[in-house]
């Protein structure tokens, strides 16, 4: 630490925006380095108790819809957007509600969560590496943006989110199929989550047989393969040299969540706290380490030179109550961690680090397409976490110069995300399928009820083919002084589209799906067609297909080596203003087909080590340049004196 | 593992040999297990959802409790002894009698009350402990007077046999039998392997001490022994229970729980007859199905964890769905009025006996998954 005077108030070292994943790790590295952080968190924290956990888990159930934002209560003075936002209308097109506007051709469906713990508490912890070749998709297939680093610079920084995240993994198996290098003899902190039995169904029944994505194209050999997750498994023995690994279980409760038990619902929440999310991290902060939640930042403050000093933020007492008082806080090195969308809107309501014109620009995400099916004896589905395994043939190679390459996931969640199972079935075997306006038929009862449920949705099954989005100007976020929340921030306007490159790949993943059907013997139930709950319905080439977000938004303060055209450079350093970082998907240029969570971790992990520089430099103690300054003090008098 | 040793009484004495230890730790072995029955139907009888800090209190409780039987496994693994859980003698009837205790006291399948807290305080107290038979301050007549007397005996016996045998020839069992960290587990404490002296004494003190406290704290020893968060020990979870207040950190056994109160509501339980035995539902009906099928799914258990404690570590993951399965076939059952008009009109539910038969072992084998 600085030996320097300091205000002892309102001044740190740090001020982080956003106790979610990033900047929850960003507040644990430097406070443990001795750095004096505030976390500004604009929701509430109810949820880092357990009683809080378990009042998230009753209004999930009690949730009409099971979306990834049911369990966490509305927050008027911080709002998050919301997957029901988005409505498809009976001939197709789209109407938005809620927190976004958008005025896009197709939906941005993809929501985040503004509170501790923030989008992480819903996720699904997948945590897969990018590969290699995905830091460079301009360079190597002609689309997108390249980064200005390469999966070397951030390998080690892979391996420390994996350990602080509390990975479950096969290295072995990810480096074969995947393509993605590990150091010799790396092992995961625990060994793979088990597959399911429909993994294992699929993998029998997929695994050595060929595919072509189209007639005459390449063949590809299916191989159904364990997916990395950041869930507690079985530990290790042999990891960290033999130390082995202790798994970190549920934040507000001892002794709880060290293990997975397999509950489904890992999106929206965890029942357990098997699944790494933020909260965890918060409890191991140092005490140098003040979050202040309740505390919404509403503009980055910078002086005349555009030297970041600051932040004004507005604290609010009721989440109902859109009342706040306006404070500020200051510091060395301000680091916006709020989400890809909210970083760019922070940016741009503060007029900061736009110098290039791509502030709120490349908005990305997974555009996801899934197919649904019945197998042909019940396969077990809602046990197990969502997802145990996948398929990574389709994540890159020559094809990804014409389209966008995907990656398959296997979900254990029935139709819960494809057709709102079971809910939904026993509505339709009530009778209830036609909709409110229609006399409702003859339905099911009792036993013979169960008896049908049972035999259709033990056997459902989805597949889950999330594409690469390329980088493009026109996905953006921008705003718009007509448009505000409760407390008179400006929401963002979203602009997006898919590329019809993206396109192709989502009529390819269709190809590959129905292969696949036709392997398993599946009866495909999949249908794509405009209606309400088909928001991201679209016609291409003559086929209908309707895509769903992933919760995956990127790219809108972009990462990259020239300051006129990127926002951040490879430290996620704004280039505008050397004390203001922007951290989080928001800095990547591409995605490739992984979940990006793992890699949001590793890039704010290597970005601590340089604002830890910063800080460092900052705080170095100045040698001022006596000897000629003493030279001139002394000359002046004796020139008074002659004259 | 021969016939006569499931179920006999150690002799009144520090173990002498290698088969004096393999008695008393099979004991020890059924001595754990007999606590978990009244502890399960305890937490089962909460209405769901009410009640929650005594549930994840009486859960993590159950939790270690099954750790202290694998611990105990593994020690009688460790000096080639088997274990033996899969065998009807292995399951006490209840109301069973605590033994190794001075007082009789009755252990019964009580739903969540004050009269069953009571019971589990009598069984968790720390008390004074006596030394072992044979020291000069405890006569030869005098019997156990308490748990914590038999595991202090059980210890002497460790450290006397390997001082005389030798310790690599004490722990001559084979560690591929060992349940270990790798293995399913999900509460306090850790699964340690015991292979040698330390580790056997290590094992003999987080079974104490997660029970009793570490003496004159109201506290366990899992963060000192293992990095984890401290948690007052059994006795003092179930005592805020009792006293509907929580211990503070800095409480002690003589201040009592001075911490924030705990929301306790005893009428959100079913209220059950403690002496409830299947034959009392009438044959054929419903709840007499349920109850056959929950003691044959507690057989399944116990057929998983036998495997487990003798040579297939892995088959411990089992538990899970086993454990899963009982909880739903409690509740079922907890739900559901007693058939006899009498005790329905006490406001009585019908519930789990853990009568579990040879009859309910049969069964359990055929269904036993495949390793």
């Amino acid at each position: 630490m600085s030996t320097a005077p300091r205000p002892a108030t309102d001044r740190y070292d740090v001020i982080v925006a956003g106790a979610g994943l990033a900047g929850s790790l960003v507040a644990k590295q430097l406070g443990d380095q001795g750095w004096r952080v505030l976390v500004l968190e604009a929701g509430t924290r109810t949820l880092d108790t357990w009683p809080g956990t378990l009042d998230a888990m009753n209004t999930y159930y009690a949730a009409l819809a099971k979306v990834p934002n049911a369990p966490y209560r509305p927050n008027a003075a911080a709002p998050s957007p919301d997957v029901i936002d988005v409505q498809g209308l009976p001939e197709g097109g789209f109407r938005s509600n809620g927190y976004f506007v958008q005025n896009g051709a197709l939906p941005y469906s993809s929501d985040y969560l503004r509170a501790t713990g923030g989008s992480a508490l819903h996720w699904m912890g997948l945590v897969p590496r990018m590969q290699p070749e995905d830091f460079t998709v301009r360079s190597a297939y002609g689309y997108g943006r390249d980064w200005p680093i390469g999966y070397a610079d951030l390998e080690s920084h892979y391996r420390t989110a994996e350990r602080m995240m509390g990975a479950a993994g096969d290295a072995a198996e990810q480096a074969e199929a995947a393509g993605t290098p590990y150091p010799t003899g790396y092992v995961y902190p625990m060994h793979p989550v088990p597959p399911t039995y429909l993994d294992r169904v699929l993998a029998a029944r997929l695994d050595g047989k060929p595919v072509r994505e189209a007639p005459g194209a390449e063949e590809t050999v299916l191989r159904v393969v364990t997916t990395p997750a950041a869930r507690n498994s079985t530990p290790n023995e042999q990891y960290d040299a033999g130390r082995g690994h202790r798994p970190d279980g549920a934040a507000g409760l001892p002794n709880y969540g060290e293990r997975c038990v397999g509950n489904s619902s890992c999106v929206p929440i965890c029942p357990v706290q098997a699944k790494y999310n933020p909260l965890k991290t918060q409890t191991t902060w140092s005490h140098r380490v003040t979050l202040v939640t309740h505390a919404v930042v509403s503009r980055v403050l910078a002086n005349g030179n555009g030297h970041v000093y600051g932040v004004e933020y507005q604290q609010y007492d009721d989440p109902a109550a859109p009342v706040h008082t306006t404070r500020t806080a200051e510091a060395d090195i301000v680091v916006l961690a709020a989400h890809s969308i909210e970083n760019a809107r922070l940016l741009l309501a503060s007029g900061l680090a736009n110098s290039s014109d791509q502030v709120g620009r490349n908005l990305m995400d997974h555009p996801t397409l899934l197919t649904w099916g019945l197998l042909d004896h019940p396969v077990g589905p809602f046990r197990g976490p969502g997802s145990t395994s996948g398929m990574e043939n389709f994540r890159t190679g020559p094809a990804r110069r014409d389209r966008a390459p995907f990656r398959i996931e296997i979900a254990n969640w029935g139709w819960t995300w494809s057709a709102g199972s079971p809910g939904s079935d026993v509505a339709r075997l009530l009778g209830m399928g036609g909709g409110s306006a229609q006399p409702r038929g003859k339905g099911l009862f009792g036993p013979r009820l169960r008896e049908e449920l049972g035999r259709h949705v033990g056997r459902q099954f989805t597949l889950q083919f999330a594409m690469e989005q390329d980088a493009e100007s026109r996905n953006r976020v921008t705003l718009d002084p007509a448009h505000r929340d409760r407390l008179g921030n400006l929401r963002p306007v979203i602009t997006y589209d898919l590329s019809d490159r993206v396109k192709r790949g989502i009529a390819a993943a269709k190809d590959v799906s129905d292969q696949i059907f036709g392997l398993i013997g599946a009866e495909d139930h999949t249908s794509y067609a405009p209606g309400p709950f088909s928001a991201g319905w679209f016609r291409f080439e003559g086929r209908d297909f309707v895509f769903q977000g992933a919760g995956h938004g990127a790219g809108t303060h972009v990462m990259g080596d020239d300051p006129a055209t990127s926002v951040v450079d490879q430290w996620q350093r704004t280039w505008d203003h050397p004390t203001l970082y922007a951290v989080g998907c928001g800095s990547m240029p591409s995605m490739g087909t992984a979940n990006p969570s793992l890699t949001m971790a590793a890039m704010t992990l290597r970005s601590c080590e340089q604002i830890h520089r910063d800080l460092t430099e900052l705080h170095r103690p100045r040698t001022l340049r006596s000897a000629p300054a003493l030279q001139v003090a002394v000359a002046i008098p004796q020139q008074e004196g002659q004259s | 593992m021969t016939e006569p040793t499931v179920r006999r009484e150690p002799p009144f004495r520090v173990p002498r040999d290698r088969a004096d230890l393999h008695l008393f730790l099979q004991a020890a072995l059924a001595l754990e297990h007999l606590t978990i029955p009244p502890y399960l139907t305890a937490m089962y009888t909460l209405r769901p959802g009410t009640n929650r800090h005594a549930f994840y209190a009486i859960r993590g409780v159950v939790l270690e409790e099954m750790l202290h039987m694998t611990l105990v496994a593994n020690l009688l693994n460790a000096v080639g002894g088997t274990p033996c859980v899969a065998d009807p003698r292995f399951v006490t009837g209840y109301p069973a009698l605590l033994p190794f205790s001075k007082e009789k006291v009755p252990i019964a399948l009580r739903h969540f009350s004050v009269e069953a807290l009571e019971t589990f305080l009598y069984i968790e107290r720390p008390d004074y402990v006596a030394e072992p038979p044979g020291h000069p301050s405890v006569a030869d007549d005098d019997g156990w007077t308490s748990i914590g007397q038999f595991y202090n005996t059980i210890r002497e016996g460790l450290v006397r046999l390997a001082d005389e045998l030798g310790e690599r020839e004490l722990f001559c069992g084979d560690p591929a039998l060992q349940v270990g960290p790798r293995d399913f587990y999900n509460s306090g404490g850790e699964v340690l392997t015991v292979t040698d002296l330390d580790s056997a004494l290590l094992a003999l003190r987080v079974i104490t001490e997660e029970g009793e406290g570490v003496s004159g704290t109201v506290f366990d020893s899992d963060d000192t022994l293992f990095g984890e968060a401290r948690e007052p020990a059994h006795y003092f979870r179930f005592d805020e229970i009792r006293r509907q207040r929580s211990y503070g950190p800095l409480d002690t056994p003589a201040t009592g729980p001075t911490g924030p109160a705990v929301d306790v509501r005893w009428g959100d339980a079913y209220p059950i007859d403690p002496a409830a035995k299947a034959a009392h539902y009438p044959p054929g009906s419903g709840v007499r199905l349920a109850a056959d099928r929950f003691n044959e799914a507690y057989a399944l258990l116990l057929c998983l964890l036998e495997r487990a404690f003798t040579g297939e570590p892995a088959a411990l993951q089992g538990a899970i769905p086993a454990m899963l399965e009982l909880r739903d076939l409690a509740e079922q059952l907890y739900r559901n009025p007693h058939p006899d008009p009498a005790r329905r009109a006490q406001g009585l539910y019908a519930s789990p006996t853990y009568e579990v038969t040879t009859r309910h072992f049969d069964r359990a084998r055929v269904a036993m998954p495949t390793p």
